[in-house]
């Protein structure tokens, strides 16, 4: 599909300014970098989204229930993490996170997320708008985005590795770039942004009834590359958490467990991001 | 909306005939003083130039008070920060005039981390008839002296001096888009993505710290603050933009640190114009108080609203700079123009507004007429004293005689910064390294 295309074409474009930012002259430019991240981050989405459109809608239902509760947990950028995951890429999953979300107000949830951008509305004269998708409110299961365990199952491509690895190598630019999690405007009512930091993804979640994944070695092809989403998506969450000890206060438990997932794998690639950080 | 046109083209190249442009003479902030008397323009390379309104002359009623060079100099020079291996631009990012309060002038300039205060002065008189000293200020030989005299004030050729009264260094950690002066004459603040910090004119090693949205844990950032504006009359009332489209109105009487703010000014987005770029273009770049001080004007990428102060929830008009750029999106963030930060601006009275375009095209929106027009600074299509002539841009559908169409825009040719004169119908226009005055000579009756 086209759209993928333009998503993907999309996404190197952003790499490539974020990539640049670094050697332009007066210093990295905080705000150009989260815009070109939102943007990123939006392409990777729908860029993925044909993958998991598929192959998780079975799981998704099997664990519809189990992930209701943990809706109020929720923050947009562990929705987001989860490219990988794949659910929060289905369309609907988004779209009936929204109506479950909406009442859930309280502080520690809406940190970021007022409307969801990721709304499925066709835009009609823009070149590139999210793809209406097909499925219904059935799927509802937005909490199992957050799973990172999930995230093995599921095939990625070789080129999303590429584009992933892509990422780890430009480790110490802007953390910014890969910092924000929630685009959407705030509505008046919430509070301007996080008292506490954003919930992990769950540890331990049910795994999934239907396994894509396939052999071992794609699995743990994928399962480096999905980490790799994973943690990008999720910003610095995945690395931060990586020992576990370190889980910030307030936040889940779950924090530990599915970082130490990625960061397993990841490790060799994680000084850079943590400089990063820091450096910024 | 026509208007003669005296135009008066700076260029500050030195390469004036050779097509491409000195980057360092490209033209990055453009102010009028409170009485408009003075304009300043900053630019990439650090510099800050001052041109004089000419006192009208019975000689010539038709040359009404041009505008031409008052003072020249280097406002900020490229720093490096060793700590973080970084080098700081030299370029002026904002000028901001302190109101008159004696001969001199005084202006505020800013690069990404440092403000400065400058005083202008005019000289022209100077002593002479030293006792010891000779002409040449060369010590008299004492024997030579045979009498005292008291050395009188004789008229030279007036010479401006400028010199830096203050350095308002180390406030910022991230890059200074704003600043703006307080109406107590006293104190001014100054705005970075993350911050911003009120400062005394008189105090250079200290500022307080009224706005901090950085997030405890970085990764979490979501929005940065784009501009920020001190209300004209009240010294308590300040605004700020966010780049995720929203205005927060903050008194500084609540509290120390204005982080609650007493008004959100937010539009709820289109859903039907959700695109990958939809929060780019939803990016205030400016906001501007109305003189009156009950309005605020601000501009995103494709449009330009003002708001009331009053009513919270959405602009009470919403004005359509280029709106046939909505389907280029894709090509705009490819070549980063949708990165770009228009300046937007109010006439003396508050009943036109104004903003910049690409193509060198410039928009003005009458609020009372709802009539806007589109006009063009550049050197072919303007001499001067001509009328300019308002342009058009055809986006499909019936072209007319001489319609641009969109594909055949220039979008190296943008204008980002305008200023109007505070009463008259004085505008001042910088495209890319030129800067265009225009002057309305028809009276009032049509504003």
């Amino acid at each position: 599909m086209e759209y993928k295309v333009e998503a993907h074409r999309i996404m190197s474009i952003s790499l490539g300014k974020i990539y640049n930012s670094r050697v332009q002259r007066g210093g990295i430019k905080l705000h150009k970098n989260l815009l070109v991240s939102l943007v990123l981050r939006s392409a990777r989405q729908v860029y993925l989204s044909d993958y998991y459109g598929g192959a998780c809608l079975g799981s998704q239902r099997a664990e519809a229930g189990e992930w209701a509760e943990g809706e109020t947990m929720e923050s947009l950028e562990g929705r987001s993490s989860p490219g990988a995951a794949g659910a929060d890429s289905c369309e609907s999953e988004t779209e009936s996170r929204e109506t479950l979300r909406a009442p859930e107000t309280n502080a520690q949830a809406s940190v970021e997320v007022a409307a969801e951008r990721n709304a499925e509305e066709p835009a009609s004269s823009s070149d590139y708008n999210w793809p209406q998708g097909g499925e219904t409110d059935e799927e509802r299961a937005p909490g199992q985005a957050e799973d990172s365990t999930q995230v093995p199952s599921c095939p990625v491509p070789e080129s999303r590795f590429e584009c992933g690895a892509a990422n780890a190598d430009e480790g110490p630019q802007s953390p910014a770039a890969a910092a924000p999690c929630c685009t959407r405007k705030r509505s008046a009512g919430k509070s301007p942004y996080a008292g506490s930091p954003v919930k992990r993804p769950r540890p331990g979640s049910v795994p999934p009834a239907n396994t894509e994944g396939g052999d071992a070695s794609e699995d743990m092809d994928t399962g480096n590359v999905s980490s790799l989403i994973t943690i990008f998506g999720s910003s610095f969450s995945g690395l931060l958490s990586k020992d576990g000890a370190q889980a910030e206060p307030g936040a889940a438990d779950g924090d530990s467990g599915s970082g130490t997932i990625c960061c397993e794998q990841m490790l060799p690639n994680l000084s850079p991001w943590s400089t990063a950080i820091v450096a910024f | 909306m026509g208007e003669d046109a005296d135009t008066r083209k700076i260029n500050h190249s030195f390469l004036r005939d050779h097509n491409y442009v000195t980057e360092a003479d490209i033209i990055s902030t453009v102010e009028f003083n409170q009485t408009g008397e003075l304009l300043a323009t900053g630019d990439k390379g650090g510099r800050v130039v001052i041109f004089q309104r000419e006192p009208e002359s019975k000689n010539e009623p038709y040359c009404q008070g041009e505008y031409n060079v008052y003072s020249t100099f280097q406002s900020h020079e490229p720093e490096f920060d060793y700590l973080k291996s970084l080098e700081i631009e030299e370029k002026i990012n904002k000028i901001r005039w302190l109101p008159q309060q004696n001969a001199a002038h005084f202006l505020l300039s800013t690069n990404d981390k440092t403000i400065k205060l400058w005083k202008v002065s005019e000289r022209d008189k100077r002593p002479e008839g030293y006792n010891l000293k000779d002409e040449e200020g060369r010590m008299k030989d004492l024997s030579t002296v045979t009498s005292l005299q008291v050395p009188v004030l004789k008229p030279m050729d007036l010479m401006v001096e400028v010199s830096a009264r203050r350095i308002f260094a180390n406030g910022h950690t991230y890059h200074v888009n704003s600043i703006s002066v307080n109406s107590d004459c006293e104190t001014y603040m100054s705005a970075d993505d993350l911050r911003i910090n009120l400062w005394h004119l008189g105090i250079t090693d200290r500022s307080f710290n009224i706005v901090d949205i950085k997030p405890a844990n970085m990764e979490e950032l979501t929005e940065v603050i784009t501009a920020a504006e001190f209300h004209p009359h009240h010294c308590n009332l300040f605004v700020y933009s966010s780049s995720k489209g929203s205005l927060r109105l903050c008194d500084m009487r609540a509290s120390a640190l204005c982080d609650k703010h007493a008004k959100l000014f937010e539009e709820p987005e289109d859903p039907n114009n959700r695109s990958f770029f939809s929060e780019i273009i939803s990016s205030i770049s400016d906001v501007k108080f109305s003189h009156s001080g009950r309005y605020l004007l601000t501009r995103d990428y494709l449009t330009t609203k003002v708001w009331d102060l009053n009513m919270e929830n959405k602009p009470i008009e919403t004005y359509q700079v280029h709106d046939y750029l909505r389907s280029k999106l894709c090509s705009l963030y490819e070549n980063d123009c949708i990165f770009d930060k228009f300046e937007c601006a109010w006439n003396g009275s508050d009943s036109v507004i104004m903003t910049g375009a690409y193509n060198n095209f410039f928009r003005m929106f009458d609020r009372n007429t709802k009539r806007d027009v589109t006009l063009e600074a550049s050197r072919e299509s303007s001499k001067p004293r001509a009328v300019l002539k308002p342009r058009r841009v055809c986006a499909g559908g019936k072209r007319r005689k001489d319609d641009i169409s969109v594909d055949s825009l220039d979008f190296t040719k943008k204008i980002l910064h305008t200023a109007w004169h505070p009463a008259e119908n004085i505008i001042a226009i910088a495209a890319t390294n030129n800067l265009y005055i225009f002057q309305d000579k028809v009276n009032s009756e049509m504003h």
